[in-house]
């Protein structure tokens, strides 16, 4: 065995199936447990990178008016994007490596998933070699493959959809619109494009391995929510006020003393509102018309 | 769209599909035992040894002149396999099977004219043993679950364990079915069939004594593990070895426990009697001498890696192959284990032996010869169909 196997695959597998046993022995729910205790411990990192792609989310308009500025001067932008960052406490590089030291951690998840569900018969031979000298251990395996209905082993279609849509809902917590319109193509794009791959994986693999894909998207929603809120997810406040909007044009006669012929009034609830409540555009002068009148 | 558009959008493209190959390697490559391949073992009879390849295919190989004749290749299930072919429940190979093909597990068992071998489709084929033409296959419609365990045949009757959880007879000449019984969950182990009793192991943690004739159960034992390994019926003893760790002897005639000798790990391989001493192989990497009436420790031996192959006496002597292809024979009169070759590919299948030459198959569509008696490597004999 060698050090990865040793240090990461063998205790998670050995958890997965302790756990497993004492869920009934239903894997299924053990894929689930593990997966909420892996991000719980992972989560002083998870809320580390949250934050700092919420950061750096924030500081996009920013960096937007910076590139503007400095469009043609390559050098100075670096050098006023570094300032900014360091201004705003932002290390950019501070949610890549979590990510990467994350990265382990899910992969032994996911390869320990693989193995203890050990599919074909050289599978279960494979695993021998990853089990500790607990009898609970020993006792437990082969592990059952069936939860609500699947078979684990066996790839499902609902859990590939599942593992879609949760990837996609995560994506779009995650996502801000950006000024940059290539930037929002490419988000746009990653939205759309991450989901269906693991989609498509997901079909192909045992449904095990979507049921942990699945799972870790709905706690990191979870934990998405808690820390940052709904993110994308959020509908721009500006664009709620004009959906509830309706414009109405008001008379030339009662406009001749307004300048710029017509005013916005807001109504509420469908009913027009009172004089009192007439809201002018910006630039208009309140008190002028109320000299005119 | 601008050359620059352009050339970014290929970029991000490329990302994904190294993202995508990425994982799929790290699913099916990385994770080692996820696609099924087989691990057959050799028959010999009248000079041919029959072995089912990995590419899906019965093989008889003339052993006076090496000439192998290639049988249909056993056909998949329709449904399994994945929108992308990955998934390894079902018959096929899988992205990580390398040679696709429906895997073998049992080895091919020969009755008069006939060879007979189960699929991991869950299909049983009966074939002529001179022109490897198919004569019957079980069911003739559908599929059964996958059939790892081997055949055995007895009284004109096909026995066989299937991962459905139950045991299946047929009638050897034509297929029919004729009995069959349940049990609590999947069947990966090969029946033994003696006395007119079918003694067979499950993923229930139970050895089940059944009438060979009617189906009907005369006893059961229970473990606190599965039971893979095929059972041994030795003077009215009955042994096999469990997933708890334990190697077990019951009593054949009603299934009363008769001893039990605790190792680190599962009994995988059928074990063998010789001289009333049981050597029984375990996946801690040892081999096992246990006196056939008690049970009591006479000595282990170490085989250095996992010995999930089941091996064969060869005079007084027990040949092994240990997972990692180091083949090992144990002297019984003294009890001395010697290194007799080293084949340097992994091993999981039972060896099969024929005038004093051990045949060895293993993962890379090869079957390699070891001479018993003075350790000589001969040649490998390829499994692979001619191009």
């Amino acid at each position: 065995m060698n050090a990865w196997e040793l240090i990461i695959q063998q205790p998670v597998i050995n958890a997965l199936i302790v756990i497993s046993h004492y869920l009934a022995s239903n894997f299924g729910l053990a894929i689930i447990a593990l997966t909420i205790i892996v991000n719980i411990c992972m989560l002083p990192l998870t809320r580390r990178q949250l934050r700092s792609t919420k950061a750096m989310q924030d500081l996009q308009p920013r960096i937007a008016e910076l590139q503007k500025k400095y469009a043609k001067d390559k050098q100075k932008l670096a050098q006023e994007q570094m300032r900014l960052y360091k201004e705003s406490g932002v290390k950019p590089a501070g949610c890549f490596i979590t990510m990467i030291i994350q990265m382990p951690v899910w992969i032994a998840l996911y390869q320990s998933i693989m193995l203890s569900l050990a599919v074909a018969p050289e599978g279960l031979l494979n695993l021998s070699k990853y089990l500790y000298s607990w009898p609970v251990v020993y006792a437990a395996l082969p592990l059952g493959r069936e939860f609500l209905g699947m078979n684990l082993a066996e790839p499902s279609f609902i859990l590939a959809i599942l593992v879609g849509a949760t990837m996609w809902l995560q994506q779009k917590m995650s996502m801000t619109t950006s000024s940059d319109p290539k930037q929002a193509q490419q988000s746009q794009m990653m939205l759309w494009m991450m989901p269906l791959m693991f989609t498509l994986l997901a079909m192909s693999f045992p449904s095990g391995l979507a049921l942990f894909w699945a799972s870790s998207s709905i706690v990191r929603i979870v934990l998405q929510y808690r820390i940052t809120g709904w993110g994308g997810l959020r509908k721009a406040p500006s664009s709620e006020v004009e959906k509830d909007k309706k414009y109405l044009k008001f008379d030339e006669s009662a406009e001749k003393s307004i300048e710029a012929g017509a005013a916005d009034i807001i109504i509420a609830d469908g009913e027009p509102s009172k004089p009192g409540k007439v809201r002018y555009q910006p630039g208009k002068d309140r008190s002028r018309r109320r000299r005119k009148r | 769209m601008t050359l620059k558009q352009g050339k970014r959008r290929a970029g991000m493209i490329l990302l994904l599909v190294f993202m995508l190959i990425a994982i799929g390697l790290a699913g099916s490559g990385c994770v080692k035992g996820l696609a099924p391949i087989g691990w057959s073992g050799g028959a010999v009879s009248d000079g041919t040894l029959f072995v089912g390849s990995r590419e899906g295919r019965l093989v008889a190989i003339d052993l006076a002149d090496e000439s192998r004749q290639w049988g249909d290749p056993l056909r998949t299930t329709a449904q399994g396999g994945g929108f992308l072919g990955c998934a390894p429940g079902a018959a096929g190979g899988g992205c990580g099977a390398g040679a696709s093909g429906v895997a073998i597990y049992g080895t091919p068992v020969v009755s008069g004219e006939l060879v007979y071998i189960a699929g991991y489709n869950g299909k049983i084929y009966a074939y002529t043993t001179d022109s490897l033409a198919m004569r019957w296959v079980y069911p003739r419609e559908g599929n059964l679950e996958p059939i790892v365990g081997g055949v055995v045949i007895a009284e004109d009757m096909v026995y066989f364990g299937c991962s459905d959880g139950s045991v299946y007879t047929l009638d050897a000449t034509n297929g029919d079915p004729l009995w069959k019984f349940e049990t609590g969950d999947r069947i990966w182990s090969t029946p033994t069939v003696i006395d007119n009793t079918v003694y067979i192991g499950s993923f229930d943690k139970k050895l089940y004594a059944l009438n060979a004739t009617d189906g009907i159960k005369k006893w059961e034992f229970e473990t606190e593990g599965s039971i893979i390994t095929t059972p041994l019926v030795s003077n009215g003893i009955v042994y096999f070895g469990s997933f708890d760790r334990s190697f077990y002897a019951v009593n054949a005639a009603d299934g009363s426990l008769k001893w039990k000798f605790m190792a680190e790990n599962w009994f995988w391989a059928k074990p063998v009697i010789l001289n009333n001493t049981v050597y029984a192989g375990c996946l801690d990497g040892k081999v096992y001498a246990l006196k056939g009436d008690s049970g009591d420790k006479v000595t282990e031996f170490n085989m250095g890696s996992p010995v999930a192959s089941s091996p064969v006496i060869v005079n007084s002597s027990i040949v092994y192959t240990s997972r990692e292809g180091i083949v090992y024979v144990i002297d019984t009169g003294s009890n001395a284990l010697s290194q007799l070759a080293v084949i340097e590919e992994e091993v999981y299948g039972p060896l099969a032996i024929h005038e004093g030459i051990v045949y060895i198959h293993t993962q890379d569509l090869a079957l390699h010869r070891v001479n018993a008696i003075n350790g000589a490597v001969l040649r490998t004999v390829s499994l692979k169909v001619p191009e």
